[in-house]
């Protein structure tokens, strides 16, 4: 019999909050995190609303305990905030005690700090400071730092697969436990903000030039986010043993791909739909179990069509109450599958749903509208969190209350 | 405009790489997407870029985007409809 | 983990004649400039023209690579799709960077963008395929082919009928460069062929894509068998002389059983101790040095799989590209791969002949 796999601890960093409680607590305030930029350098800087977190690079390396090392990218100072948290709220002092592994995401790495030195890293006559970064390009560069700074001894590695990366990572952490090759994984993505994906989905019309409207008629696109977080899964045994503080039950996951399109999801959902489909099945939950959909709700005009229309046909006449968290954190990305992860928990331990800003009308294809309203005192025991990224790569997480 | 439609074409398969195609095998009212030249969304894009960069055209929003670029005949005239008389 | 492990099928672009035709007749490539690039096939071939015209190298390399995999395979559309790559599309990512800079921010084609991703790859392979099951990229440097395969393995243990695994790098004269401000490859040229012959800071330069079919049933096609794979992430120096002996005592065997070994053995002095170590606990065994033919590059032991995996199911090396190496074994029931990448990610593998261990 496969171990069953808890969350035991988490930390997160987003542009609504530097922990989980004061992400929470913006949530509750429904206090969106959307702005412009302080800083990123783009041309975009009061034309593109970003949800950036509110520190420069040298106060986030004071939050990280790495001051005045500039070899730490944006990217690996986010991932270490919210990693210290995760491991603090799981009680993990001795790393050498139980080897953890660590499961990490990232679209483009470095690139946040990269970026502005690219050009002089290729010119033979420049040379400074700047060296430091060459080596910080690559997504495998926040991982290992972040696992050096915290002393990991499992499994490292780094999943890349848009902007379903972070979900990935959680599930590839969650069956390495279940088949017995380590008992303790930490799982998430981290994201900084570059003109690089800034410019990307620009240049795929993607972004809207107003604060997301996901699921809404006149939505126009996404905004960018930024942040890290961070998962702790223990097997059940390990969590028995350790007495650890069981905070929900990663209890189904399905990764599926749409075969259709380098960018863009197919029409009905077949992928969407497969996803959530299979990891309700494997959960063990039916649909009438499902209190909350956290969804991936970009607000683009595709996403939105066919994650509705995939709701639709899993659920039916009977879907239940959903919203994209999107107008609150924007769309971090490789970060972003672990940052509603945590939300879905979140959900599940305070009772809540969360609402879908932004919204007012309803979309023509669609007979659905998200929930709008902060619905507290909920009995939410399953939530399904959606994760869908480019190369049609659709992933979907079922968290579930613990009840023993 | 013929001068114009005939530019476009060479624009358009420099643009996309085209491959094995002369701008005269580009009929001026033949669908760019889907049946026609077998062209997709990213193809799309990528023709509003060449607006952009050849004609200084920006065009925002896809859906419009769409409505311009059903053909070299449809471009041509959106084009010109931009240009100052 | 308890899985069987059977490479089905197999293919791979490289510095080498390794895409097409019998390997074991093609010349020695070698060059001097401390990059080997790859030889890259016709793609019209495996790829429709209306396809092509967009992808870029590395997206033309590693597909091709897959279709021409699963072809040798003679399996249908596969259950998974899961690979590893350092750096994904370079071209695309340096290309992206230079229009923003150029347009200034205006007018940017998406293409490079789209390709630039890591996963871009995997979805083309996606769609070509018609493979809608679970897909997966790792970039994580030594490690992205190795828990590709892991991931893989655990797949085939959770029921899924046969994967698609592969690896995929390439290296542009622009990344050369700004690895070589970090004093990654050598500063003076050596002839690739002549490699092992000059050990000093710094290896040359590399590429590839190699894709796998397994799956957890041998037949009389399968190429051999991933019987073990241990991972090591910044060991302390002297770690193999503890760590070869145990992974060896895992899998039920002792020194004596280790036919051949593939090293990463790259002239590299800054890491050649790791390699050094490989002696004392398999005194005597033939070692296949490895890089001179591929390079170094992320996903290198990807190349070190596809060759253990031929010369398993051939009973034979392909002679020629070892001219350093005096004399080969008579049989290869089993073969240990040891690399590592500029000493950080270390990985052990071993491969069996396939069915002649009861499988």
């Amino acid at each position: 019999m496969a171990e069953r796999v808890f969350i035991t601890g988490m930390g997160m960093i987003t542009a609504i909050g530097d922990t989980v409680a004061a992400n929470l607590h913006s949530l509750r305030q429904q206090q969106s995190g959307l702005g412009y930029t302080r800083y990123l350098d783009t041309i975009y800087r009061e034309v593109l609303p970003v949800a950036e977190v509110k520190h420069d690079d040298e106060a986030l390396r004071e939050m990280a305990g790495v001051p005045g090392q500039p070899q730490y990218t944006r990217t690996t100072l986010l991932g270490l905030i919210a990693m210290q948290e995760a491991w603090q709220q799981a009680g993990i002092n001795d790393p050498l005690r139980e080897p953890a592994g660590f499961i990490n995401a990232s679209t483009v790495g470095g690139m946040c700090d990269t970026e502005r030195v690219y050009f002089d890293l290729i010119d033979p006559s420049k040379d400074g400071p700047f060296l430091q970064y060459i080596d910080t390009l690559d997504c495998a560069d926040s991982t290992q730092r972040i696992a050096d700074r915290m002393g990991f001894t499992g499994y490292i590695t780094t999943i890349s697969t848009a902007c379903s990366s972070s979900a990935n990572a959680i599930m590839y952490g969650a069956r390495l436990i279940k088949q017995g090759l380590q008992r303790r994984v930490v799982c998430g993505g981290t994201e900084a903000l570059t003109a690089f994906t800034l410019n990307g989905f620009n240049s795929l019309k993607n972004i809207d030039k107003q604060p997301c409207r996901p699921f809404d008629q006149q939505r126009n696109g996404l905004n960018l986010g930024e942040g890290a977080a961070y998962l702790v899964l223990e097997s059940e045994t390990l969590a028995r043993e350790n007495g650890s503080t069981i905070l929900a039950e990663l209890s189904g996951y399905c990764n599926s791909n749409e075969a259709f399109h380098p960018t863009a999801p197919s029409p009905e959902g077949d992928g969407a739909f497969a996803a959530m489909q299979q990891a309700l099945a494997m959960s063990g939950r039916s649909i009438a179990d499902v209190q909350y959909v956290n969804v991936h709700g970009t607000a683009t005009l595709n996403n939105d069509v066919s994650e509705g229309k995939a709701l639709q046909r899993l659920f039916g006449r009977e879907v239940p109450p959903f919203s994209s968290t999107k107008p609150f954190t924007g769309h971090a990305l490789a970060a972003a599958g672990a940052i509603e992860a945590i939300y879905s928990v979140l959900a599940i331990r305070q009772g809540i749903i969360f609402p879908n800003l932004h919204f007012s009308e309803q979309m023509e294809e669609l007979q659905i509208v998200p929930e709008t309203r902060l619905l507290e005192q909920q009995p939410v025991r399953t939530v399904i969190s959606n994760s869908f990224g480019f190369g049609g790569n659709n992933a979907s997480l079922v968290i579930s209350k613990y009840e023993g | 405009m013929e001068e114009l439609k005939k530019q476009l074409k060479a624009q358009i398969i420099e643009a996309l790489n085209l491959q094995d195609i002369k701008p005269e095998d580009i009929e001026d009212n033949a669908p760019l997407f889907g049946e026609g030249l077998g062209l997709d969304s990213i193809d799309s894009l990528e023709l509003m870029v060449l607006l952009e960069r050849h004609y200084q055209i920006r065009v925002e929003d896809p859906r419009e985007g769409r409505k311009i670029l059903q053909s070299v005949q449809s471009m041509a005239e959106f084009i010109q409809s931009k240009q100052p008389a | 983990m308890k899985v069987k492990c059977y490479i089905q099928g197999i293919a791979a672009i490289t510095p080498q004649h390794t895409f097409e035709g019998d390997i074991f007749a093609q010349p020695l490539e070698s060059c001097s400039s401390n990059l080997l690039s790859v030889r890259e096939p016709d793609y019209k071939a495996y790829i429709p023209a209306n396809s092509l015209r967009r992808m870029s190298r590395m997206l033309k390399m590693g597909l091709t690579t897959a279709i021409k995999c699963l072809q040798d395979s003679g399996l249908g559309a596969p259950g998974a799709i899961v690979t590893g790559t350092g750096k994904g599309s370079l071209q695309d990512t340096e290309r992206f960077l230079k229009d923003i800079r150029q347009y200034n921010e205006r007018a940017l084609n998406p293409t490079p963008f789209i390709q630039s991703t890591y996963n871009a790859v995997n979805g083309m392979i996606a769609v070509q395929q018609q493979c809608t099951t679970y897909n997966n990229t790792f970039v994580h440097r030594g490690f992205s082919f190795e828990h590709a395969l892991l991931d893989s393995m655990l797949l085939l243990q959770e029921g899924t009928p046969h994967t698609l695994t592969g690896a995929f790098d390439e290296m542009t004269e622009e990344h050369c460069y700004i690895k070589s401000r970090i004093g990654m490859w050598k500063t003076e040229k050596v002839n690739s062929a002549q490699l092992y012959e000059h050990p000093s800071p710094g290896t040359i330069a590399g590429e590839g894509a190699v894709f796998f079919a397994l799956s957890a049933r041998a037949t009389a096609q399968s190429y051999a068998r991933i019987a073990g794979l241990q991972l090591f992430y910044k060991p302390q120096p002297g770690f193999l002389a503890a760590a070869l002996p145990a992974f060896l005592q895992q899998q039920g065997l002792s020194p004596r059983d280790i036919d051949l070994v593939l090293t990463g053995r790259n002239a590299d002095s800054n890491y050649a101790h790791f390699y050094q170590q490989l002696e004392a606990p398999l005194p005597g065994a033939c070692q296949l040095p490895f890089k001179h033919l591929c390079g170094e590059y992320e996903t290198a032991g990807a190349f070190a799989t596809w060759l253990a995996a031929h010369i398993l199911k051939a009973q034979q090396a392909p002679r020629q590209w070892f001219p350093m190496v005096p004399a080969f074994p008579e049989r290869v029931e089993r073969i240990l791969l040891y690399n590592h990448f500029f000493g950080e990610q270390h990985v052990l593998m071993l491969l069996e002949r396939a069915g002649a261990h009861g499988g």
